[in-house]
């Protein structure tokens, strides 16, 4: 980086370039050294392979790069000619088309040695990654089951149970790998520091209460990085805490996303974001005055670990009760909680066709919310990250009829 | 209702079988609770006196399930909701339903918040299968349903019920293989078509009643001719509409050995007899192939279906696959690559509930027997 570079950045984002660059340089550099490198889903348990020194690698993660960098389309079409449906998710086809042609936009990921995929999070990670698993020739596969976390006290104690016992196995799995005893005092250390850099990004994100916000939801997804993949690293926690203190800076200054008289409609952002939208979209907003805050995706690492408990049983109760996994009701019950808490008064809500996970459930959720909210809903369809399914004036023109509705329903802020 | 039935009736019965249901739940004034393909113990339901249903989608148009499931949803799911949002809205008293993949794991809050019924539940079976803590896992699935059912019943489960059900549902599987052999030696005398139709109301009607209709279709059965037929492995989930069956038949297909849910995965679910029931149903669990495909492990389904074609030596693989079942598709690419290196004949099939003409199938089955026939 030059420093004129260096010089244009803000102190986290600095932070969080070193970061990254450490994390994938210690990767590679394990992966010389023998040490164990474990692909893992972005909802995972990541602090028991921190604890026990194990890489972990996050192929979503990578796929991303590529899909913000518009590669998408073209890797996706790369993978169906070698027999895979256009519609699995666009991470998955990215990846896939990754591993065929060793094509990326960055220095790649180093090779795994073993899989832990969460369902917590979907189903698709564990298909996709018993294809790379085979690929590997029948590397180590751990499923951790989450069972969905319905509203049941007596099924949730049980749920939460099982959980703990997957963990306990996941553990004599790693000892077994490594040939090493599993140290729960450095698990608790490490719990220590996801759970602080847990409330310090939970801070941040909540920091779009303001008004006007000093945060879109684009800010948020990028920062959502570092605690994807560090969780558990007292540098996640330093990354968050500077975070904190920029943003707080710009709201004691008064300084908003759009300024505070423009700040017209805040928006909630159902489902993932489009990767090869970002700033598009973001420009297009704020020419109505609105702006995205916030969604339940950006929230699903909001963890709140308790460290008085049993670490297994804290990581399994968080783990099984992201919004991803818990019945639909009580996903409303999260979103219309998002739409309180920052006075939100519109809501995009996007149909992915990559993510059947989070997707299906939009029209019955979009139906609850309008009902409870009073506010109007824009559905739309696209895919996160394959551009032959995006159409530019079809969503263009659905954006701009969304904003008249919402003027004409007077719900405009301020 | 279902105790005498003849091969046409059964046909007749599998295409659509609810009305038979509706006019069986009017005159025993009992109960139906519909349930989804994943692993769920019908043995248990049953054991409560009520009538377990496994729901098999509708071929009938889509209506309502658009508006609430996206176009690249699988046909299972979209015409299943269907089933219950347009056309047996008042049939089903309950449902159990299972989550074994992206597509189902929201299927039973979306079904629960849409469909009108007194009961759900969700059947929660464990999506790894290879550990203790499932096995576990499975046992405490079994008491909390049990539990869930009583509370909906207002009924105890008495000191025979589980096992006189088990018994049912047993006899009804040693009946159905029986039944299966036989057609296998004798594909014209019980074509594919009437064999899966069987097996399929087995998993939607009383069994005991049906049973007493099996038997007599198994003692009225007359030895066939083989010759002219082509052996043939099916594999998939399920194999909708039924009218493919008959394409089979038609071209002389005789399929002698699948891994279909409506199939082999259903017959080779006999419970032990034992003390304890409910662990016996647990120890099933684990025994027979799981419908759910997130347990998939291709190096495994390649060695079955391998093992299949040489043991039965059948000239030719037919794999059906649901349009937009994702998890088929991870597993497709591979599996057909194994089956080419090992040199097995493999053919695709892929269906919808709502595929209304074969033609396109006929014509692509004709091509790849005429493909086979030099082998
Ligand atoms: S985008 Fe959806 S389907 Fe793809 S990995 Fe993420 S949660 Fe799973
Ligand atoms: S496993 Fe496949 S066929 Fe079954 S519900 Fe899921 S997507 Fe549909």
């Amino acid at each position: 980086m030059s420093e004129k570079q260096k010089k244009e950045m803000t102190k986290s984002q600095i932070l969080s370039k070193e970061i990254t660059e450490e994390y994938l340089e210690e990767a590679f550099r394990a992966k010389k050294e023998g040490r164990i490198v474990c692909y893992t889903t972005a909802i995972s348990p990541v602090e028991i392979l921190v604890a026990h020194d194990i890489i972990p690698i996050y192929p979503e993660n990578h796929s991303v790069a590529n899909l913000v960098a518009k590669k998408g389309a073209e890797m996706c079409s790369f993978v169906e000619g070698l027999g895979y449906s256009s519609h699995l998710c666009a991470y998955a086809r990215c990846d896939l088309a990754y591993r065929a042609t060793g094509r990326t936009v960055t220095r790649g990921i180093p090779e795994p040695d073993m899989f832990l995929a969460c369902n917590a999070q979907c189903f698709t990670l564990t298909k996709w990654f018993e294809v790379l698993s085979r690929k590997g020739g029948g590397l180590p596969l751990f499923v951790f089951d989450t069972p969905q976390y319905i509203r049941d006290r007596r099924a949730r104690e049980e749920i939460v149970k099982y959980c703990v016992m997957q963990l306990k196995e996941l553990i004599a799995l790693i000892e077994d790998l490594t040939k090493r005893k599993f140290d729960y005092d450095r698990l608790r250390e490490v719990l220590k520091y996801s759970r602080e850099a847990s409330l310090l990004y939970r801070r941040f994100l909540d920091m779009a209460q303001y008004k006007p916000s000093p945060i879109s939801i684009f800010d948020a997804l990028i920062g959502m990085a570092i605690t994807v993949y560090r969780r558990g690293t007292p540098q996640c926690v330093e990354y968050y805490r500077t975070l904190c203190d920029e943003i707080q800076e710009k709201v004691e200054k008064g300084i908003g996303v759009l300024p505070k008289e423009k700040e017209r409609f805040r928006l909630y952002w159902e489902n993932l974001p489009i990767w090869y939208k970002f700033s598009d979209h973001a420009k297009l907003l704020s020419s109505y005055g609105a702006v995205i805050l916030t969604s339940l995706y950006v929230h699903a690492w909001s963890f709140e670990f308790d460290l008085d408990k049993d670490p297994l049983y804290t990581l399994s109760e968080n783990y099984v009760s992201r919004f991803s996994n818990v019945t639909l009701e009580e996903r409303v019950d999260m979103a219309l909680e998002l739409f309180e808490r920052y006075s939100l008064n519109g809501m995009l809500m996007f149909m992915n066709r990559s993510c059947k996970a989070v997707s299906f459930a939009v029209p019955t959720l979009k139906e609850i919310l309008t009902k409870r909210t009073g506010i109007p809903a824009l559905v739309f369809e696209s895919d996160m990250g394959d551009q032959r399914f995006y159409s530019e004036t079809q969503i263009r023109t659905r954006i701009e009829a969304y904003f008249e509705t919402l003027e004409k329903l007077n719900l405009a802020r301020g | 209702m279902w105790e005498d039935m003849s091969l046409e009736d059964v046909v007749r019965c599998a295409s659509d079988p609810y009305p038979s249901i509706r006019e069986w739940k009017r005159k025993s004034g009992k109960k139906v609770i519909g349930t989804t393909f994943a692993d769920v113990p019908e043995e248990v339901i049953q054991a409560f006196d009520i009538l377990p249903v496994t729901l098999m989608g509708t071929t009938k148009p889509l209506k309502r399930a658009q508006a609430l499931l996206p176009d690249n949803a699988c046909s299972l799911a979209r015409s299943n909701l269907e089933l219950v949002l347009s056309y047996e809205t008042d049939l089903f008293d309950g449902f159990v339903l299972p989550q074994v993949c992206d597509t189902t794991q929201h299927m039973s809050d979306i079904w629960r918040i849409n469909v009108k019924a007194d009961y759900f539940e969700s059947f929660l079976a464990p999506r790894q299968v290879d550990r203790p803590s499932a096995k576990y896992w499975v046992r405490k699935e079994i008491d909390r349903l049990i539990d869930s059912l009583k509370n909906f019943s207002g009924k105890d489960l008495g000191p025979t019920d589980l096992k006189r059900s088990v018994e049912i549902h047993n006899e009804n599987k040693r009946l159905l293989k029986e039944i299966y052999s036989i057609k296998n030696e004798n594909p014209s005398s019980v074509s594919s078509k009437e064999f899966f139709s069987m097996v399929k109301i087995s998993q939607q009607v009383d069994k005991g009643e049906f049973n007493r209709s099996l038997k007599k279709i198994k003692d009225s059965l007359k030895p066939g001719k083989k010759e002219g037929y082509i052996d043939v492995i099916l594999c998939g989930i399920t194999c909708e509409p039924i009218e493919i069956y008959g394409l089979f038949d038609e071209l002389k297909l005789n399929v002698i050995a699948d891994n279909l849910l409506i199939g082999s995965r259903y017959l080779e679910g006999e419970v032990e007899d034992g003390e304890d029931l409910i662990d016996k149903l647990t120890e099933r669990h684990f025994k027979r192939g799981f419908f759910s495909p997130i347990h998939g492990n291709v190096f495994a389904e390649f060695e079955q279906i391998k093992k299949l074609y040489k043991e039965k030596n059948a000239k030719a693989v037919i794999y059906v696959h649901i349009e937009f079942c994702e998890s088929q598709e991870y597993d497709l690419p591979d599996l057909k690559r194994m089956m080419k290196q090992e040199g097995i004949p493999m053919h695709v099939i892929e269906t919808e509930y709502q595929t209304t003409s074969l033609s396109h199938i006929r014509t692509r089955l004709q091509a790849f027997i005429e493909s086979i026939k030099g082998i």
